[in-house]
């Protein structure tokens, strides 16, 4: 069982420069811990303390909004996650 | 109807089919808020007045510092100190003197938005700040105004276009949180989405071509990628949920 983690390209230089990890869950939720687990720094800019996301942190799976609930999607084999950071500038 | 000096300035898009007379006559119609004279706003402003859209009302509380100069092309040396609305008028009056460009120097909030969007055909978010943008969405949504969200950092930057009754708004997206720093940017950016904006505006105008509705296009300027995400209208969304079940279930009453 395998998904991959698009990361944003301000969280790379935490995963050793790489722009996607291959990782192991049934959840987002899931899949964002093993994520954290093979690269810890990247906590601290997906979480907040109370494991809730941070508010400018998007999640998309296979190419569709997970809002709301992202943490609880399931995910499947093979599937794709791209995190995303809201912008506001103009 | 089309003046004389009106045909020979668009002549060239005059010779697209999806444009035409029939088409232009809608873009000099129409009538466009330009919420903000920033990065996103100046190359919105300057396509679209360019394009002939006839009446343009441009929105801003902010005077011309000279940090804005890197990517605000409506602004110069010489406009450091002005009101960017009136600086904006200036150099919009001087490239097409056949539209009409209208000024609203004031903040945009829950008590001034209404009056700003009063009877236009669309709004180009192009403001700097969450807050702002999160009133000009409802406003749009309330009053049924097509509303084409934009938005950059850095490198990056993103785009939508919001139907009301049709598609997700902003508030079906996580609600970003403002920081105080200092955005960094460089002009390129809000230049490439700031263009998409108005392509978008300008398609809706001319009822020609798919809009970015339900899509959200992310634009990577160092990887020089485009990325499109799928959203969708949330039930519960306290600003188009009920406007867009009620559209749903056939009722298009407003």
């Amino acid at each position: 069982m395998s998904v991959t983690i698009h990361l944003h390209k301000s969280q790379r230089h935490l995963a050793d420069g790489k722009a996607s990890v291959d990782v192991a869950g049934r959840t987002v939720n899931a899949c964002l811990a093993d994520l954290i687990q093979q690269y810890p720094d990247l906590e601290s800019q997906l979480f907040e303390n109370s494991r809730r996301l941070k508010k400018n942190v998007e999640i998309y799976l296979n190419l569709e909004s997970a809002y709301p609930d992202e943490l609880a999607k399931p995910v499947r084999d093979g599937d794709e996650i791209h995190i995303t950071l809201i912008l506001s500038g103009g | 109807m089309l003046t004389h000096r009106e045909k020979e300035r668009y002549d060239r898009q005059l010779r697209i089919p999806e444009v035409g007379k029939e088409g232009q006559g809608r873009l000099k119609q129409a009538k466009i808020i330009i919420a903000g004279a920033g990065g996103l706003g100046a190359p919105a402003a300057f396509y679209l007045a360019a394009a002939g859209v006839g009446h343009i009302r441009i929105v801003d509380d902010d005077r011309v510092d000279r940090s804005n100069l890197n990517r605000q092309l409506l602004h110069w040396e010489e406009d450091i100190g002005r009101e960017k609305t009136e600086s904006a008028k200036e150099k919009l009056g001087r490239l097409n003197p056949d539209v009409i460009i209208e000024t609203v120097s004031s903040r945009i909030d829950e008590d001034t938005v209404a009056a700003m969007v009063d009877r236009c055909d669309g709004i180009i978010d192009a403001l700097d700040n969450f807050s702002g943008r999160y009133v000009l969405n409802r406003s749009a949504v309330t009053l049924d105004i097509p509303f084409f969200h934009g938005a950059v950092q850095g490198f990056e930057g993103r785009a939508t276009t919001i139907i009301p009754g049709q598609t997700a708004c902003l508030e079906c997206l996580p609600r970003g949180e403002q920081t105080h720093a200092a955005n960094p940017i460089i002009g390129i950016t809000p230049g490439m989405i700031g263009c998409i904006q108005a392509s978008e505006c300008i398609k809706y105008l001319l009822r020609q071509g798919r809009l970015l509705e339900n899509r959200l296009v992310i634009f990577d300027g160092l990887e020089m990628t485009w990325k499109e995400f799928n959203i969708k209208p949330r039930p519960e969304c306290s600003v188009c949920g009920k406007k867009n079940r009620k559209r749903h279930h056939g009722d298009n009453t407003r």
